[in-house]
């Protein structure tokens, strides 16, 4: 089972000094937190922003890869999520096969949001990682942590 | 190796990665490339997560995750694709432009890149990287004097043979 997700969001995480994206489902039942390094933020939020950079950034290069070779992605589904190791998969369509490409949810996610591809999540993923704990961190949060996205 | 097009690039200089350097002053990185005789020396200034993707292709760390250069590398290995050089190809303001050059099936295509990522693409997939001589004749002596009045002593790493 893997229910569409859709990215709500990225927050700044001043306890770890990384970021979290933040993923939903359709009807707002269930939550994934995603953290993620500052450089991969970057691409996340660039993507979320639809700010094209002067240079093509890595997933530019990437997209712009699969197009010139014709291959188009299907879907992205996050498959695991461990303590230290995140799992995705990317599913690709080229020339009437489809390939399975392991990936980091975060790459995945950079080139969903740029190829309009839907993003799934697993059901273990969504079990293992509830909302809980992002809850329980925006408890922690104070309002001066907000508004420190892009220092 | 299939023969360099001379109409699209008259004059190309091999060159490799020497070293990837801290700049002291502000969260960036040097790239320091050199042609095979050692007689050329291109710097390049990239950012702070540029410059690691760099620094672990160098040192062919294996990551427990693939990297998003590893992500490129693994599209192009299930499609077939051989990623066959990378050329620096202009400088534009202090700003290095750069091409990665694919085949598929006797399909050549050439896509724009910066040159961080061309590198480190270039340096997952084992192939050449050059750079034209009209930007090595460019790179200007104020990029040169600006790198070392950048670079601090503290920061030199030492030189890798």
């Amino acid at each position: 089972m893997i229910t569409q997700m859709r990215v709500k969001g990225l927050i700044f995480d001043p306890y770890n000094n990384a970021y979290i994206v933040v993923l939903r489902d359709e009807d707002n039942s269930d939550m994934l937190p995603i953290w993620v390094g500052k450089s991969e933020a970057s691409a996340i939020g660039l993507a979320l922003e639809s700010v094209t950079a002067p240079r093509p950034m890595t997933h530019d290069l990437m997209k712009s890869f699969l197009e010139t070779f014709d291959a188009k992605i299907i879907s992205v589904v996050i498959t695991d999520l461990n303590e230290n190791t995140y799992f995705a998969t990317i599913h690709l369509m080229y020339e009437d096969s489809e390939y399975t490409v392991d990936s980091r949810p975060s790459d995945a996610i950079a080139l969903a949001l740029r190829t309009s591809a839907p993003i799934f999540a697993s059901e273990k993923v969504i079990k293992k990682q509830s909302s809980e704990e992002l809850e329980q961190w925006l408890e922690n949060l104070k309002p001066e942590d907000f508004g420190k996205l892009d220092t | 190796m299939e023969p360099v097009n001379q109409n699209q690039s008259p004059e190309l200089v091999a060159l490799t990665v020497k070293q990837v350097l801290d700049d002291g002053n502000t969260d960036t990185r040097i790239v320091v490339l050199k042609s095979e005789d050692a007689t050329v020396t291109l710097p390049i200034w990239v950012g702070s997560a540029e410059g690691n993707a760099i620094r672990l292709a160098m040192e062919r760390v294996v990551t427990p995750r693939p990297m998003s250069h590893d992500l490129i590398r693994s599209f192009a290995d299930h499609l077939g694709v051989r990623i066959e050089r990378v050329v620096i190809t202009d400088v534009k303001s202090s700003t290095y432009y750069a091409s990665v050059a694919f085949a598929s099936k006797g399909v050549h295509r050439t896509l724009d890149a910066r040159p961080s990522d061309a590198i480190a693409l270039a340096l997952r997939a084992d192939c050449p990287i050059y750079a034209t001589q009209d930007v090595l004749d460019r790179r200007t002596a104020i990029h040169l004097d600006a790198w070392i009045n950048k670079l601090d002593a503290k920061n030199i790493e030492p030189q890798q043979a």
